[in-house]
């Protein structure tokens, strides 16, 4: 244990001394967050430029309608309300065409052309029947056409005027006048809230909460982020670093001095200690950063120590998976070919945390944050959402990821013990499976 | 007294290859074991096996009287053949590293001295990426003795030292063996083996070929070397019958007698074709006993 404990402070002084610590420590989060933080960015960077869209009205009854709509969005949205110079978006110029309907895709391979010369954005065919749209018929349809119509504003724009004025004719149709009824197309959101607790103590009814994208999202997401990140941040260094004690001939001055399995709990040791610096960073800079802009994320306290637990171990399981691997590395290219194997079962969550946040309770999340390799970054996320998953599960998992630990740990020394040494190529299958065996 | 160290029978197998074989011997406390052998005979593995590194497939180790492994690896000080040191780290933190995992007493003021010793006093702040190659060897053989060990094991502690250097290497090995600490060293030096080793240890294809002072070694090969010095070097010797081999030198020839051959004939031979210089019947050389094991006339007789 003593000696443990050495390894592990050299391991740890030596690991956190480095610049690439700091840098890492900085930079990692950046790029975890730094999608979030483009997205935001390039949203405020709208393209301003005016943009030129055709209507191509097979009813007749519409595009007026689009272009009245437009007209006032224009009015309002272009610019800035304080500073009437500074324009903050584009204006959508609609312009309506008369519809050939004899050579339809004439017409519409020339508006085509003039979307690729520049001369227009898009444009929009408003098919004949799209009052009364039949099944498998695309005289219902509304298409948009542009360069790019999936991921375009003015298409999502579109949808309400174009709907609204086809409700408008369809209420026209049975007599009654759109403009008598105040509010007709006045759409409400529904807010998604929490549940009405009652307080014990004094028996007053606490008022449910607005939970929204936020914390149904955000909470879990920042939770199994942290967790990745602090693994790879102590574990996979281990990888490296033990290739380099191996090929630097360190490893038989130090093996003079303690057991392979002291030197390598010492190395998972000093893992853990680097990752709980990062997470005592990155978690005191989290909440001064949400209590400096006043958002109060509200963290359920049980969660913390089950991260904690779980991210230790979590650590003991890769950082022996990492240092075993390394042993085996004779130069940096062994150590690539050997490092997404070695990370990948801590990588799989990270494609899955999606639906089993969606639905925490179903089969599939709760198997998949039943296996060892995942329980660690998947329960913690499952228990941040705003589900109650069984109580037991927690503790299963946490059994099944000691026994998995404890197997790993052991299997991991065995290897690590004949690997430090051996020299020559990395050895198979079979041979890896005697060495196992044999110990 | 115990033996520091005490090998019974011990074997040892990579997958087909029999590194060591059915090997015995015993160190006894306070002496310097010499380990010779060619590029593979089993040295290093071995000296492994006496650190616990490798365990033996059948046969006992016992270390400062006690089985392998446990408490009295503390006071084993080891320094491998293949050797190198953490670069990042400064020259005192690394030896207080290897100190405290040997839980070394005072580790500052033997860090101190042995620094003082190998005048790298001003690098204890330095880093050891900043060392030349001579004072990075210095400060690994500081490592495996700042705790005090009772037994060093010394894996070619001379290997790539000029001669100020191994001269430094050397005194200190004498002197911690005049403290009672057992040493034992494998090296390819006869010269190391013959001057500075008690005990001189041989290991060939994984067998023990050699064991004993190197006077009991020399009594079992006999006056049987003639050593000359004559104009015209060794093309003035002549074929002769008595000769079993020539070992050349250069300036100096050893002459191999074959069993009960006389000297009188060669030197007799000598004289009538060239200027002898010098002419000295003597006990063969380690050097020539290593030869005679292990050199390229032994293997044919091996292979034959």
């Amino acid at each position: 244990m003593r000696k443990i404990w050495i390894v592990a402070r050299r391991e740890y002084l030596a690991a956190v001394k480095t610049k690439g610590f700091l840098i890492g420590l900085i930079i990692a989060p950046l790029m975890m967050s730094g999608g979030i933080i483009a997205i935001a960015t390039l949203r405020d960077q709208v393209d301003t430029k005016d943009k030129k869209i055709a209507i191509v009205d097979h009813t007749g009854k519409v595009a007026d309608a689009l272009l009245a709509g437009a007209a006032e969005r224009n009015a309002r949205e272009v610019y800035d309300e304080t500073n009437k110079k500074k324009k903050i978006n584009p204006a959508y110029l609609l312009e309506k065409i008369n519809p050939e309907t004899g050579s339809a895709d004439r017409q519409y391979l020339a508006l085509s052309d003039r979307v690729r010369q520049g001369d227009l954005h898009a444009f929009l065919v408003i098919g004949p029947e799209v009052f009364h749209p039949v099944k498998d018929k695309p005289e219902g349809n509304v298409s948009y056409h542009a360069k790019n119509p999936g991921l375009d504003d003015i298409r999502r724009w579109l949808g309400n005027p174009v709907n609204d004025q086809i409700r408008r004719v369809r209420l026209a149709e049975v007599g009654i006048d759109a403009t008598q009824v105040k509010d007709l197309f006045q759409w409400r959101p529904i807010d998604g809230m929490g549940l009405v607790e009652l307080n014990p103590k004094d028996g007053t009814i606490r008022k449910a909460e607005p939970r929204g994208e936020l914390t149904a999202i955000g909470l879990p997401m920042a939770v199994m982020f942290l967790s990745f990140l602090l693994l790879m941040m102590g574990a996979s260094p281990l990888l490296n670093a033990v290739m380099e004690e191996k090929n630097q001939r360190i490893a038989e001055v130090v093996l003079g001095s303690l057991r392979p399995f002291e030197w390598m709990m010492g190395k998972v040791a000093g893992a853990i200690g680097v990752s709980l610096t990062g997470m005592a960073v990155y978690l005191s800079l989290g909440f001064s950063a949400l209590s400096n802009m006043g958002t109060a994320l509200d963290v359920p306290t049980f969660l913390v120590p089950w991260i904690l637990v779980y991210l230790v171990l979590n650590i003991c399981m890769f950082g022996s998976i990492m240092a075993s691997l390394g042993s085996l590395c004779n130069d940096i290219k062994d150590a690539q070919n050997l490092t997404l194997p070695g990370i990948l079962p801590a990588i799989i969550p990270m494609f899955i945390w999606l639906p089993v946040v969606k639905q925490p309770l179903s089969t599939f999340a709760t198997v998949a944050s039943l296996i060892p390799f995942f329980t660690p970054i998947l329960m913690p996320l499952r228990m941040s959402t705003m589900e109650s998953i069984p109580a037991w599960q927690p503790w299963v998992g946490l059994a099944g990821v000691i026994a998995a630990t404890l197997g790993v740990v052991w299997v991991g020394a065995r290897i690590f013990r004949i690997g430090i040494l051996a020299q020559g190529k990395i050895p198979s299958f079979p041979e890896l499976v005697r060495w196992i065996a044999r110990g | 007294m115990t033996p520091a160290v005490e090998l019974c029978g011990v074997t040892k197998s990579f997958q087909q290859l029999k590194a060591v074989n059915d090997l015995s011997l015993t160190v006894p406390e306070g002496s310097i074991y010499g380990f010779i052998g060619p590029n593979g005979s089993g040295k290093t593995t071995t000296l492994r096996m006496i650190m616990n590194i490798f365990y033996p497939d059948s046969g006992s180790i016992r270390v400062l009287g006690r089985e392998n492994g446990g408490p009295c690896m503390e006071q084993v000080g080891y320094l491998p053949e293949e050797r190198g040191l953490y670069k990042k780290m400064k020259v005192g933190e690394i030896l207080e590293f290897y100190g405290n995992l040997k839980r070394a007493q005072n580790v500052r003021a033997e860090m101190k001295s042995w620094l003082k010793r190998f005048e790298l006093s001003s690098w204890a702040d330095k880093k050891v990426e900043t060392l030349s190659k001579g004072m990075s060897q210095k400060v690994q053989f500081i490592s495996a003795v700042i705790f005090r060990p009772r037994l060093l094991i010394l894996d070619e502690p001379f290997s790539g030292l000029d001669p100020v250097n191994a001269e430094g290497i050397k005194s200190a090995i004498l002197d911690l063996r005049s403290q009672g600490v057992t040493v034992i060293l494998s090296t390819h030096d006869m010269s190391v083996a013959e001057t500075l080793c008690d005990y001189i240890f041989m290991i060939f294809r994984g067998r023990k070929v050699l064991d004993g002072t190197l006077h009991s070694i020399q009594d079992q090969y006999g006056d049987d070397t003639v050593r000359v010095q004559v104009d015209g070097g060794k093309a003035a010797i002549p074929d002769l019958d008595v000769i079993e081999g020539i070992n050349d030198y250069g300036q100096v020839q050893e002459i191999h007698l074959k069993r009960g051959g006389d000297p009188q004939i060669i030197l007799k031979a000598l004289l009538d074709r060239t200027r002898v210089r010098s002419f000295e019947l003597t006990r063969p050389s380690l050097h020539d006993i290593f030869l005679r094991i292990a050199g390229p006339q032994a293997k044919e007789n091996h292979h034959a």
